[in-house]
């Protein structure tokens, strides 16, 4: 059954030692390999390690696709060495291996990866409850928002994506394929909490994709950093048309942005699936999605235009409590719901207010950190509003007194109406 | 030169149990300082990514705590620590919800979106929460999300090579670790340590977790002087797939193959489980496969590759592929077709039930020294469940995270000093074969270490083959002694390999040691020259130590059968 084929291969291997500096070389090695079709690069370096120099360096942990540790550059192309055969390049070429690009080197084939690991971290891709509950959310495998997240949260971070897009090359600022494929699955999921600041934070950096597909190519969990990117810029092009108005209504209230477009559901729904550059491609001209790209094209012209930063989704009076329910001297957490259209579906938004009354004044504060957006507690033992992510810490008015937080706690307008007190969202 | 850092937290590890740990200890007091350490890239290593099949927990009212208990002590033949299994089952429960609602793990769901739970091996009821076959990859992207969001730092590519102690030797002071990238040492002092390096048993020809793992957790903490039990305990699993040279060799096909009527056959072309099971065959519990398998593998009946073969064609080609994606792409890259033809396959070493000696809380026998999952013992006794491994680390990672959280409360975060010389001595002893070009090659001693205890301290043992290992292991240690390595500092291979060999003797010693202490066949432990499971004899536990002379020391102390009576275990029926 298993046909074998195997042979003498000329490896090239990329060889850099920090302790003699340079730019490095490439030093070759010749091994008889019994089984192409069994032997992926991995064994290859092993064998190199072992047989003939001891001091080859390369990274690897799982060995079964599974880590990410091992990406690297195979003849050309970012692969997995555990998951890329020798058979997988053409019969008696020579095989060349070297580090993933954009990153510096370290030793040999392996790559300080902390450049990834930063633009990944900018990306805000941490979940953070958008309420707290302690039961797990009931959401239909079906639904909308799975059908579209499908197995892109399967990212492993082998970094082969990012060394594969040009654009991580020329723009500094740019996140990259990883980083906003986590943003996307995260923006997707309506559990979490921290849409508007991340959405904020990635939707800059969407431009810079120039919709080359390499990522997509090379990822070796078949995810598509173009299709999360073209996700995101069309989530925010429905903020933007959506046009400000003030809706003043009781709950369950619903910000409906101005002009729904009839494209957006069956645009995500054609590119639920992951595919290929070369299935995309063919698709493409057979009709719908044809149809889908060429708006959503015209769509990221249009908001690059209007700029990165989106337009405010409509403005929307959230009733709170009542006045006589929140005590004086004391700071009163209050959660809201309230519904916004976020073009693609209808988000519950669940948000706490922090009220803080004293005498006369009352602030509402909005519970979100203002460094990275984690949610923030009132203390009242110690008299703060303290954020458990790092360690940021605010006083009765807002005002910043330890760690990192950049500003003071936002506040919601709001206003008191026969007892009521409402506060202004979106 | 060596550098210093202190911390009020070291964690060492970053599977599942280290960042539920780093975690929880923050939730319960933020002002701790955690540093958390790591031999692979953030999150990258372990055995924690690499579950497949997923993780039991109670989640209806039609289950229960009390059954999956039951279930628990079941597979353990009976000598767990019910203590842990039942905090085990208690606390797995508000585990997995926080793992969702905290973190933002997002399991499989059931039609009407609620959390979906398959069947696995050995339960009463289908508990087993999963990602698709890709669990791991989903609990671990997760946590490491959550404590970079948390902004612990994290040494990465720095491994723990020996663990700090006080004058007196009861108190731990942190560790001594590698940065592998510079080739230094650091000494990281905390005011308390947390090891979580995930066992591992990658010391065996046939090793289903990552080769990045070398038992160093277990090696550190006996070394140490840590009281460990049931290091007899490895269960092997019965279906690593074989490919001839190549380092994914006993990587796992996994179970539900042979659940859905996946056979097995010997090189002659028979199926031997129908002589060793009759009435179930290849479903069998693991040890029992295991064992069968490796019968036939010494018996002369191996297939070319040195297995056996698992064959699932008949199943029906759109039904493997259907059901089985990953399982059959896996085997596809190395030209096996796991729909359409028979495919080899060996035991491979999988997971160590034995291992430090904990409370539910983490703590250990020495002071300030905690220790979290798989390199902690007592929770699932002479076998573990399938989905309980992942379990564990999340479990006893968030019983440690929290009680770390507490324990370093109030004046609690004083250092204490390590003893004067202590780090000299370890670093004069690391260093000397970086010095030596010439002498024993680590990656053949490696192998020779590997082969050892897959043939005398592996699936099945018998004397005098345990003794011999136990003095043959001590002829590899005097090698590795004079062991050489080449190459500068800087992210040096050959002694990292090196570094691995050192834990895999003292993890030979222990495991060869235990073995021969228990004098029958229970659970994974099966011994060919006392073929029975013993109850009048076997309910103890081996609980082991270094000496002052560096060999292991022992003493077997009954089961306690504090929830649970051996009566009603033995009723028990699933
Ligand atoms: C292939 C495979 C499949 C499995 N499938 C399942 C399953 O379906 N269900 C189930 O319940 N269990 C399963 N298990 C078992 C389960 O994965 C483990 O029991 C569990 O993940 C162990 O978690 P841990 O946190 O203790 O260690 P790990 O997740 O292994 O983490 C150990 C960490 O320690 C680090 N480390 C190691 N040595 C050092 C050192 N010297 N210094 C510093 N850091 C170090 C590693 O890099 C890693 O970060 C499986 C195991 C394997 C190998
Ligand atoms: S998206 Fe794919 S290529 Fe990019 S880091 Fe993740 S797994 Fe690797
Ligand atoms: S070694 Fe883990 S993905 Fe290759």
């Amino acid at each position: 059954m298993a046909q074998t084929s195997g042979g003498v291969r000329n490896i090239k291997v990329f060889r850099y030692d920090p302790q003699q500096g340079g730019e490095g070389h490439f030093d070759s090695y010749v091994l008889n390999i019994q089984d192409e079709t069994t032997t992926t690069i991995l064994d290859v370096l092993l064998r190199i390690q072992r047989e003939q120099d001891p001091t080859l360096s390369f990274r690897f942990a799982c060995r079964v696709n599974m880590c990410g540790s091992c990406g690297m550059v195979i003849n050309g192309k970012e692969g997995l060495a555990c998951k890329t055969n020798v058979s997988h390049i053409p019969q008696g070429k020579e095989v060349t291996i070297r580090p993933l690009n954009h990153f510096p080197v370290i030793k040999d084939l392996v790559v300080d990866m902390e450049p990834f690991f930063k633009k990944y971290e900018e990306a805000l891709p941490f979940y953070e409850p958008r309420e707290e509950t302690t039961e797990p959310a009931v959401i239909r495998p079906g639904s909308r928002e799975r059908q579209d997240i499908g197995m892109a949260t399967d990212c492993i971070a082998c970094g082969c994506c990012v060394s594969s897009c040009t654009m991580c090359h020329y723009h500094e600022g740019y996140a990259g394929p990883a980083a906003l494929n986590r943003a996307f699955t995260l923006l997707a999921d309506s559990r979490d909490g921290l849409f508007e600041e991340r959405l904020d934070r990635v939707l800059a950096s969407c431009y810079n994709c120039r919709t080359e597909f390499n990522c997509t190519e090379v990822c070796p969990k078949r995810i598509s950093g173009t299709r999360a990117i073209k996700y995101i810029q069309r989530l925010a092009l429905k903020h933007i048309k959506a046009k400000p108005e003030t809706i003043e209504a009781e709950q369950p209230a619903v910000a409906q942005p101005s002009c729904a477009s009839e494209m957006a559901g069956s645009m995500a729904g054609n590119m639920a699936g992951n595919m290929d550059r070369r299935t995309f491609i063919s698709q493409v001209g057979v009709g719908l999605l044809g149809t889908c790209l060429a708006l959503g094209v015209g769509g990221v012209v249009g908001a690059a235009f209007v700029g990165p930063t989106r337009a405010r989704t409509p403005r929307l009076w959230v009733p709170a409590a009542s006045l006589s329910s929140i005590p004086v001297g004391d700071v009163t957490t209050i959660k809201i719901n309230y519904e916004t259209k976020n073009g693609l579906y209808t988000q519950q938004v669940a948000e706490r207010v922090l009220v803080s009354r004293t005498g006369d004044e009352i602030i509402c504060f909005k519970a979100s950190c203002t460094h990275l957006g984690c949610m923030v507690k009132w203390d009242g033992n110690a008299g703060r509003f303290r954020c458990a992510c790092h360690g940021g810490a605010f006083d009765r008015n807002g005002k910043v007194i330890a760690g990192p937080p950049p500003k003071p706690l936002d506040r919601y307008p709001f206003r008191v109406d026969s007892d009521h007190l409402l506060v202004e969202v979106g | 030169m060596v550098s210093k850092v202190k911390a009020d937290l070291l964690i060492i590890g970053m599977g599942a149990a280290a960042q539920m740990a780093a975690l929880y200890a923050h939730e319960i007091n933020p002002e701790l300082d955690i540093l958390i350490v790591t031999k692979a890239l953030k999150g990258k290593g372990g055995c924690s990514r690499m579950v497949q099949g997923g993780f039991n927990v109670v989640l209806t009212p039609r289950d229960s705590h009390e059954k999956h208990l039951m279930d628990t002590l079941k597979g353990g033949q009976y000598i767990n620590d019910q203590y842990l299994a039942r905090t085990l089952v208690e606390q797995a429960t508000p585990t997995i919800k926080e793992m969702e609602t905290k973190f933002g793990c997002f399991f499989d769901r059931n039609p009407d979106g609620t959390i979906h739970q398959k069947a696995f091996a050995g339960q009463s009821f289908d508990r087993t929460v999963h990602k698709a076959d890709l669990t791991g990859i989903e609990i671990i992207s997760r946590l490491t999300e959550q404590v970079m969001k948390r902004g612990f730092p994290v040494l990465q590519e720095c491994r723990a090579v020996e663990l700090l102690l006080d004058g007196p030797g009861e108190i731990v002071t942190g560790a001594l670790l590698l940065d592998m990238r510079r080739g230094e040492f650091i000494v990281a002092e905390a005011a308390a340590t947390l090891v979580a390096t995930g066992g591992g048993p990658t010391h065996y020809r046939f090793h289903a977790p990552g080769p990045e793992k070398s038992v160093d957790g277990i090696a550190m903490l006996y070394r140490a002087g840590v009281i460990m039990k049931d290091m007899e305990m490895l269960q092997f699993h019965p279906t690593g797939l074989i490919v001839p040279g190549s380092v994914v060799a006993g990587a796992l096909l996994e179970e539900g193959l042979r659940g859905a009527g996946a056979h097995l056959f010997n090189g002659s072309g028979e199926r031997y489980m129908l002589n060793y099971a009759p009435e179930v065959g290849e479903r069998a519990t693991r040890d029992v496969v295991s064992r069968s398998s490796y019968l036939e593998m010494m018996a002369g009946r191996a297939c070319p590759e040195g297995g056996v073969q698992i064959d699932a064609s008949h199943l029906g080609a759109g039904f493997v592929l259907k059901t089985f994606p990953g399982m059959a792409e896996r085997c596809r890259q190395f030209n096996y077709d796991l729909a359409r033809g028979r495919v080899p396959v060996s035991p491979t070493a999988h997971f160590f039930m034995g291992g430090a000696v904990i409370d539910t809380g983490g703590r250990s026998t020495l002071e300030k020294l905690f220790v979290a999952g798989e390199d902690a013992g007592g929770v699932h006794g002479a076998n573990r469940l399938g989905g309980n491994g992942i379990c564990d680390s999340c479990v006893y990672g968030r019983q440690a995270g929290k009680a770390l959280g507490k324990y370093l409360s109030g004046g609690n975060r004083s250092i204490k000093e390590t003893r004067r010389g202590q780090v000299e001595e370890f670093m004069a002893r690391l260093e000397a074969p970086l010095q030596r070009s010439r002498g024993a090659n680590p990656f053949e001693l490696r192998k020779a270490i590997q082969e050892l205890n897959w043939n005398k301290v592996g699936v099945a043992r018998k004397e005098p083959e345990l003794s011999g290992a136990l003095s043959e292991i001590e002829d590899i240690a005097e090698a590795v002694e004079t062991a050489g390595v080449t190459g500068g500092a800087v992210y040096n291979m050959m002694y990292n390999t090196y570094l691995d060999i050192r834990s895999m003797i003292d993890a030979t010693r222990i495991v060869a040691f235990s073995a021969r202490l228990r004098e029958e066949t229970r659970g994974a432990h099966f011994r060919q020259d006392f073929p029975e499971q013993r109850d009048d004899y076997g309910l103890f536990n081996i609980f082991l130590k270094r000496s002052d002379d560096g060999r292991p020391v022992a003493e077997k102390k009954p089961v306690v059968f504090k929830y649970k009576s051996l009566e009603e275990c033995r009723k028990y029926k699933k």
